[in-house]
């Protein structure tokens, strides 16, 4: 009998070593099945999947896998400042949407986000230290080189990705850019909200003759496009350069080539105060007033035209080197 | 006498250089002002207006001088001789105008350019530049005055800022007073923006489309003023011109029928703009049309479709006001909503069906300037094509950008219909300088004007005496501010305005005057040297080689092949065929016995680059390398990749941790051909091999060439020629090698 119970625990031993590689092949399976599941329903909700670094651990490194990952590290709050990462966060978006609303929509392909804030250890796991960057994490083996998107000399526009995730992972993604209503929308809204406040001031519509108004709207453009506002909006550079080492801060770019938007300002100013002094130049010779006032307004428009003007020419020479000239400010 | 002194005065300085003129002439004011008290000469000059015309004339001759001398100074310190890329090829046609005839001209096919495609020049280019020179020349040797062509080439943008000067006199004139005019022509003789394009040597269409851009805004806004045919037909010629001179012309109709939209919006509607507009417009389009490169883009492109559509609202709201002279209030006010609503449903289906056969009107260049800039290298290479950072506003407009809001300011305050045009210049040239660094040339004469508008109305108030006045009782309610706040205001303003001069004199002389194809050092002790490699390479290659030699380089070097060394070339500035460039950028980026096959195939005999390395020049093909590698992967991204450039941490480096595909690339080994054996500085701290302009001793020294030789090295080695060995010369010597190549 015990003989017998012996080889019976033997046995039921036996079985469940031989039962157990097949147990954990179903868990794994099972495990994979749940896993793509969970995917597949994130992704129906939004196109992006939004990771933490758990997440990320379970579902993009973890081994079972038969989907590929794409991978956006990014650091999209707005203390971080990073005005790259929005735009190609959006670019992103426009690629995960083409991608979750084309007709060849599957569960080969997700796109994910991990963000610097949400997920730092992952950014140190992977010995990452700029953001935004775009990753593939193949369904097998691990990433290689040219599984990280080469940011720097392609671009982030949602094709060169596209074409990228097509040679890395034969999905074919044709992007489709919703047309961006938004503009035309802004544009009805204020030609709707300007047209009503005319409506409704009909009777009194004297401030359209306003020259003083008009004259205001034209100033603001010239100065907004001789101070350089347009490179910025190009550009994009820094509001100021804070030195690391020291922490000081300095708002006027040294080379001629570049600038800062702070800068940009100062300049916006500093045009806008001379030509205020040529205008009250002119002023206090037209007006008719009292006469020690309008000499007030005289030397306070020759004051500002000539110490701002000093002044710009200053800055002026402290950006292009070699140029010799300067009056008053050194 | 004062005025004499003045003139004299003024005369003095402008010999000097660019100075003198502008600091001298806030003073035609004071010839208004109190040019009653001029009397006592003989003649006309009792007259005040007479006195007036004699400042005036002398004050622009003087502009003019002043303006011409200060675009000299490369004439001087080289020679004279044409400058840069472009200009070069302007010389060829020219010259080919003036020894073959206009209709040789037209009809010019050019195989010598584009091999094997060849280009046609007389439909490709705005040929207003080379009939001007082409006219000159003809005149003056009519008149038994020989010149060269060249030097009618080299001379006449300084001649034309002259012309230009005096039309903008003529422009600011009609929209302020006299005295703001001859302020304006002389900031416009002088001030770099303008200068940067219209230095002696460099030859190309914005030296002559300036003068014609300038011109035709005066005459419109005279015709606008007078309603007259004959004002607006002038208008129309010059408009002609030029379209036939520059691209720029599209600026010109597109401000034209918006200086017309404006005035309609603000009920400035008259007779007057009706005629100057409609003749403008019909007489306009149908001579624009006549310049072959232009061709029938004015009525299909949609840059021309704003002049068009504000041709048929002028038309409408003129029908309209007939109408309303006719009709009863009620008919009109039916009649007016049925039109209306006529017209909204025209267009409402016109969109529909142009977004239905997809066929949208295409945006503005200057919009999708931006998105194409980002995806076609060849846009993106050009530095010309850049925004423009308030320093280079600066640095080419000085006191004048931040005054000229102030001549905005009194415009738009005492407005009237032409002012209405100034304002609108100023606005959109002001935007369209802001996108793009080149288009600065288009802001600067109306920034020249408007401050030229500022300036005079404060030398107006503070530079005439008031005790002087003829008839006090005007003057007396209020009290003058005082002679003595009177001189310093005007003292100052003469200060800035002496700094200005000054400072344009400066910049011309150290920013725009060098002709880029003789480079020029300076020694510790300040002694020049003239670096003349460019054009002894050139001259080797016309001297020395077959006439019918095919060159290969990069594209920049095109112009000046073909016009110096007339020999043909493959590519050239005239960047129209980017696929045949990307075939240029893959040989140079190929390893050799690669570059070979493609050389091969396009028959070249020789092959061009410029290399900086032993004196430091960094515009050399080395620095534009990447450039070329990324116009070869554009179309041929299979076998070029520019990641294989760099090292793995992402850098570009010649020297030894450079990535192997760039050290044994084409032009990397014509660059450094026998530079490893070289002791480059007098200095023998440094290695053999060291490239000064990269400041590395380079990786790979020991540099053989197999399919190609060195043909020549110039003085310096900026230029370097090879040949290429022809198939037959090494089938003898090298057969196994030639077997491996062709499997």
């Amino acid at each position: 009998m015990a003989v017998c119970c012996r080889l019976l625990m033997l046995l039921t031993l036996l079985t469940l070593l031989c039962v157990q590689p097949g147990a954990a092949q179903k868990k794994k399976e099972n495990m994979l099945v749940e896993k793509v599941e969970q995917m597949m329903d994130w992704s129906s909700r939004r196109s992006v999947i939004r990771m933490n670094g758990d997440k990320f651990r379970r579902f993009v490194k973890a081994p079972p896998r038969n989907y590929s990952v794409i991978v956006m590290f990014t650091a999209l709050q707005p203390q971080r400042q990073c005005s790259v990462c929005r735009q190609a966060n959006e670019e992103y978006q426009v690629l995960a949407n083409s991608w979750r609303y084309s007709s060849a929509f599957s569960n080969k392909l997700f796109f994910t986000v991990v963000d610097y804030d949400e997920g730092a250890d992952v950014f140190q796991q992977l010995n990452m230290n700029s953001a935004p960057t775009f990753m593939h994490f193949p369904a097998k083996g691990k990433p290689k080189r040219a599984d990280t998107f080469d940011l720097q000399r392609i671009g982030f526009a949602s094709e060169q990705l596209a074409k990228w995730i097509a040679d890395r992972t034969d999905v074919q993604i044709r992007v489709f850019r919703p047309p961006n209503y938004s503009g035309t929308i802004a544009l009805a809204l204020l030609v709707s909200l300007v047209g009503g406040l005319l409506y409704l001031r009909r009777n009194n519509l004297e401030f359209i003759y306003n020259k003083t108004g008009w004259a205001m709207a034209a100033l603001c453009v010239v100065f907004a496009m001789t101070s350089g506002q347009m490179w910025n909006h190009i550009r994009g550079p820094p509001y100021a350069h804070k030195n690391p080492q020291n922490g000081q801060v300095s708002y006027i770019h040294g080379s001629s080539q570049a600038q800062f938007v702070a800068e940009s300002h100062i300049i916006l100013l500093l045009n806008a105060a001379i030509t205020m002094g040529m205008v009250l130049l002119n002023e206090a010779a037209t007006s008719k007033g009292d006469v020690g006032k309008r000499r007030i307004i005289c030397l306070v428009g020759l004051g500002l035209v000539v110490f701002f003007f000093s002044f710009l020419l200053s800055i002026f020479r402290s950006k292009y080197h070699g140029y010799p000239y300067s009056f008053l400010i050194k | 006498m004062a005025e004499q002194h003045t003139a004299s005065d003024c005369k003095q300085r402008a010999s000097q250089g660019a100075g003198g003129s502008v600091s001298g002439n806030g003073r035609p004011n004071t010839a208004a002002g109190c040019g009653g008290g001029g009397g006592g000469l003989s003649g006309g000059l009792t007259q005040p207006a007479g006195w007036q015309s004699l400042l005036s004339f002398t004050i622009l001759f003087l502009a003019w001088l002043a303006g011409f001398s200060s675009r000299l100074f490369a004439v001087i310190r080289f020679e004279s001789i044409i400058h840069e890329f472009d200009p070069w090829f302007n010389y060829r046609s020219t010259h080919h105008l003036s020894t073959n005839g206009f209709y040789e001209f037209l009809n010019w096919f050019d195989e010598r350019a584009w091999y094997p495609l060849g280009r046609i020049v007389g439909g490709t280019v705005y040929p207003g530049l080379m009939v001007t020179a082409g006219l000159i020349h003809y005149l003056l040797n009519l008149l038994n005055v020989t010149v060269h062509i060249r030097d009618v080439c080299v001379f006449l943008a300084p001649i034309f800022s002259g012309l230009t000067a005096i039309s903008t006199f003529l422009l600011t004139r009609e929209l302020w007073n006299q005295g703001a005019g001859l302020l304006a022509a002389c900031f416009i003789a002088i001030v770099p923006g303008y200068i940067s394009r219209s230095v002696a040597g460099s030859f190309d269409n914005e030296g002559i489309a300036i003068f014609a851009l300038q011109f035709t805004y005066y005459l419109w806004v005279k015709s606008v003023k007078t309603g007259s045919v004959f004002w607006t037909i002038g208008c129309c010629l010059s408009y002609f011109y030029m379209v036939s001179a520059w691209g720029g012309y599209v600026f010109i109709i597109n401000l034209i029928p918006l200086h017309v939209f404006v005035l309609l919006l603000m009920q400035r509607y008259s007779r007057r703009l009706y005629i100057a507009y409609s003749t403008f417009y019909i007489v306009g389009l149908v001579l624009s049309m006549q310049i072959p490169f232009v061709g029938f883009q004015p009525i299909r492109t949609s840059e021309h479709m704003a002049a068009a559509g504000v041709f048929a609202l002028l038309q409408a709201y003129a029908f309209l006001q007939y109408l309303k002279d006719r009709l009863t209030k009620q008919e009109f006010q039916t009649l007016f909503f049925l039109g209306v609503s006529l017209a909204a449903g025209v267009v409402f289906l016109t969109v529909i069906y142009l977004t239905y056969t997809g066929e949208t009107p295409n945006l503005p260049d200057s919009v999708c300037f931006r998105y194409a800039k980002i995806h076609i290298p060849i846009i993106a290479s050009v530095s010309e094509h850049q925004p423009t950072t308030w320093v280079s506003f600066f640095f080419d407009l000085h006191i004048l950008v931040c005054t000229f809001p102030a001549g905005l300011w009194f415009c738009i305050k005492n407005i009237n219909d032409e002012r209405v045009f100034v304002a609108l210049y100023a606005i959109s040239a002001v935007y369209f300088a802001g996108v793009m660094v080149r288009l600065m040339l288009t802001l600067t004469p109306v920034v020249c004007m408007l401050s030229a508008i500022a300036f005079s109305s404060v030398f107006e108030h503070y530079l005439g005496d008031d005790m002087k006045r003829e008839n006090p009782p005007a003057e007396d309610s209020k009290e003058g501010l005082g002679p003595n706040i009177k001189s310093i205001v005007t003292m100052l303003m003469l200060m800035l305005l002496m700094m200005f001069a000054v400072h344009c004199t400066w910049v011309t002389s150290n920013a725009y005057s060098s002709p880029s194809v003789v480079l020029a050092s300076y020694n510790h002790d300040g002694s020049r040297n003239i670096l003349d490699d460019f054009r002894e390479a050139y001259y080797w290659l016309r001297q020395n080689t077959d006439e019918h030699a095919r060159v290969m380089s990069w594209w920049d070097y095109g112009y000046q092949i073909a016009g110096m060394a007339n020999r043909t070339t493959l590519v050239d500035n005239n960047t129209w065929n980017n696929s045949h460039i990307a075939l240029v950028g893959k040989a140079m980026s190929s390893n050799e016995s690669a570059a070979y096959e493609i050389m091969k195939s396009l028959d070249v005999d020789y092959v061009l680059i410029i290399f900086g390395g032993v004196i430091g020049y960094s515009g050399d093909d080395i620095n534009k390398f990447l450039w070329m590698v990324r116009i070869a992967e554009g179309e041929h991204p299979k076998d070029i990749r520019e990641s294989d450039y760099f090292t793995p941490q992402g850098e570009f480096r010649v020297d030894k941790a450079g990535s192997p595909t760039l050290l044994n690339c084409l032009m990397y080994k014509m660059s450094y051909y026998r530079f490893g054996e070289m002791q480059v500085t007098l200095d023998f701290r440094t290695p053999p091999g060291f490239d000064r302009t990269r400041n590395a001793e380079i990786g790979n020294k020991d540099i053989r060439l197999k399919h190609l030789e060195e043909a020549f090295t110039s003085e310096h080695w900026l230029v370097r020629i090879y040949r290429v060995k022809k198939q037959e010369n090494r089938q003898a010597l090298d057969h196994k090698d030639l077997l491996s190549v062709l499997i």
